[in-house]
């Protein structure tokens, strides 16, 4: 089949072969980045390029390392979730998710129902709150603002939402080992009565999930409905399904790419396995598809959100733990599937209050290594292209 | 110990109580290396291999294990310029270099482990048989000074030019608490006056 787009990358190499026949060429060396608003922080790419095509890519990184594995050694578990937070600022509360876990499992305790399915919740929010907003910065990237006007609106109900159970809007650090704060239901800003989810929350979540499953009608006729956005998209770089597991693509880059696999369903770090829903999945690997999976994964999202609320446990939201929090000798890996990929932490205790190494396995930082391979031959104007549809943050590729 | 039966004779690692998830995946994983020394602590199967052996144990494991979750570095050592010292008996110095391999379809994964001598920080590169790993072994080499012999592009990842030190290494100064006191020092060091065990039992000082 060929698409509109193959059609316009069939002209521009014919005319690009009749320029270099015409004229000596020579290759350049451009730098995008580190200051460039399509960078998501402070990435910088050194491209060498021939005409309009790159030949090479080297991203260059560091700009924003903040030692959190290093930070991390001389801060207690308890303050460590504050730090975490702030990996990838877009899933905040995510981030907190395994690892909390993998100090829960070397310490031996495991959060209440409740506690556990309130957390549920509130990750599954911040993937419908991480994808929303790269619907919305994608299109931007490529020229077009309206989307964001669409999604952010969404977006602030849901991080409303959060913020009433949690008092935080970005960075919740709302977990505790052995559950999660008390005193949810006001944040720490209110000492309050209400010793749980605050009231008219369930009602709200099923406003918000209806609102958020328009928003995705919305979104799908005005940004993968749209004639130019998917000129810019479809077959553009594309990555196989092969490659995506060779350079470790982890969440909807690599499903986009056609491998069913979603951590959600093989690992037990949050009782998933109560609720219905599917990996999704799609065939090409291109930027299309990569929009595509994430929007699909907000309606996924919205469905266990239902379902959770639903059937949201009673009892405590905390199991009884030390006052004093130390975590007895050993090593400990738990990954989760958080917005953008795999997280994970490999925690090492030596028994201590403070671990003594945190290894943060982020997903930005592995799913930008494909890069080179992904963005050579590719036009420049896609280059902008490809890199927004990877859905990455800067945060979380430098830790 | 309760482990099951391996084909490998093991040895479990002694410094980790073993876990009971018959049948144990990580005698699996070290029968297919090779390897004798292994262990199923908290859901997480480790396979210890010799330093010379690294990359073979790798292209042994790569058809099963195709996806390269990370590459990480222990630093062990008895003395700590921060945090929190080991408990316990004195452990023998060394650098334990991990990677993490995992498949995307069925969820199993392993963690391989190998340790360099203090003095020789060289491993051979596993590059060539996972792509993902260069990165990695980038971010181990600037911030653990280990040398990957082969590495196809060996340059500084995170750190500048000219930058001194390995900055993950157990010796290495927080320097931003060097320069200033942590507001909540009680945290970081006893006071000199305070009796007792000052810190326990207040988890304050953000």
């Amino acid at each position: 089949m060929t698409t509109p787009a193959d059609r316009h990358l069939l002209a521009m190499h014919r005319s690009e072969a009749a320029v270099s026949v015409e004229l000596q060429t020579e290759d350049m060396v451009l730098n995008i980045g580190p200051q460039h608003p399509s960078t998501h922080g402070v990435l910088r790419l050194v491209a060498t390029v021939a005409g309009e095509r790159v030949r090479s890519v080297q991203p260059v990184m560091g700009y924003m390392h903040r030692g959190y594995e290093k930070l991390a050694e001389v801060r207690t578990y308890a303050q460590i979730t504050a730090l975490v937070n702030r990996i990838d600022w877009v899933s905040g509360f995510a981030n907190e998710i395994p690892f909390i876990v993998a100090a829960e499992r070397l310490m031996g305790v495991e959060a209440p129902e409740r506690a556990q399915h309130i957390r549920l919740i509130l990750t599954e929010m911040f993937r419908i709150s991480n994808h929303l907003i790269f619907l919305c910065s994608f299109p931007a990237e490529l020229g077009a603002p309206t989307p964001l006007m669409y999604a952010l609106r969404e977006r602030e109900r849901v991080l409303d939402l959060i913020e009433g159970v949690t008092g935080g809007r970005f960075h919740p650090n709302f977990n505790r080992i052995g559950g999660v704060k008390p005193a949810a239901g006001g944040g720490s800003t209110q000492r309050t009565r209400v010793q749980d989810l605050p009231k008219g929350f369930i009602e709200g979540t099923r406003r918000a999930m209806t609102a958020v499953r328009h928003v995705c009608d919305d979104l799908e006729n005005l940004v993968l409905g749209n004639e130019i956005v998917q000129q810019r998209t479809i077959g553009i770089g594309v990555l196989p399904a092969d490659k995506a597991v060779e350079y470790a693509m982890s969440g909807p880059n690599l499903r986009a790419s056609g491998v069913p696999f979603d951590l959600r369903k093989v690992e037990d770090y949050l009782p998933y396995d109560r609720f219905d829903f599917d990996v999704v999945t799609m065939p090409n690997g291109d930027n299309y598809d990569r929009c595509r999976v994430r929007l699909e994964e907000i309606r996924q999202s919205a469905r266990i959100i239902e379902q959770a609320v639903d059937s949201l446990p009673g009892g405590p939201l905390q199991t009884k733990v030390p006052r004093v929090i130390k975590v007895p000798k050993g090593e400990c890996y738990v990954r989760a599937e958080n917005p953008k990929g795999e997280m994970g932490y490999h925690i090492v205790s030596g028994g201590g209050r403070r671990p003594y190494r945190v290894k943060i396995r982020s997903a930005s930082f592995c799913n930008l290594q494909v890069l080179p391979w992904l963005l050579e031959g590719a036009l420049i104007p896609d280059v902008i292209a490809i890199l927004g549809s990877l859905d990455f943050v800067l945060g979380d590729v430098d830790r | 110990m309760s482990e099951p039966e391996p084909p490998a004779t093991p040895v479990p690692d002694p410094e980790t109580p073993s876990a009971e998830t018959p049948p144990s995946r990580a005698a699996h994983w070290a029968a297919l290396v090779g390897s004798a020394e292994w262990a199923d602590v908290f859901r997480t199967s480790k396979v210890r291999v010799p330093r010379e052996r690294w990359v073979e144990a790798h292209r042994a494991l790569q058809p099963h294990l195709p996806f390269f979750a990370w590459l990480s570095v222990i630093d062990w050592s008895n003395e700590v310029a921060v945090g929190d010292p080991l408990e316990g008996d004195p452990v023998e110095e060394r650098c334990e270099v991990i990677s993490r391999l995992s498949d995307v379809s069925a969820g199993e994964a392993v963690i391989l482990s190998t340790d360099l001598p203090p003095d020789d920080l060289t491993i051979d590169s596993l590059a060539g048989v996972y792509t993902a790993a260069d990165w990695h072994e980038r971010e181990a080499a600037d911030m653990f000074g280990i040398t990957f012999v082969g590495h196809p592009n060996p340059v500084r990842i995170y750190l500048s030019e000219g930058f001194v030190g390995h900055p993950l290494r157990k010796s290495y100064p927080l320097l931003s608490r060097e320069v200033k006191p942590w507001p909540g020092a009680v945290e970081v060091t006893p006071l000199p006056a305070a009796e007792g065990a000052p810190g326990e039992g207040k988890e304050g000082g953000a």
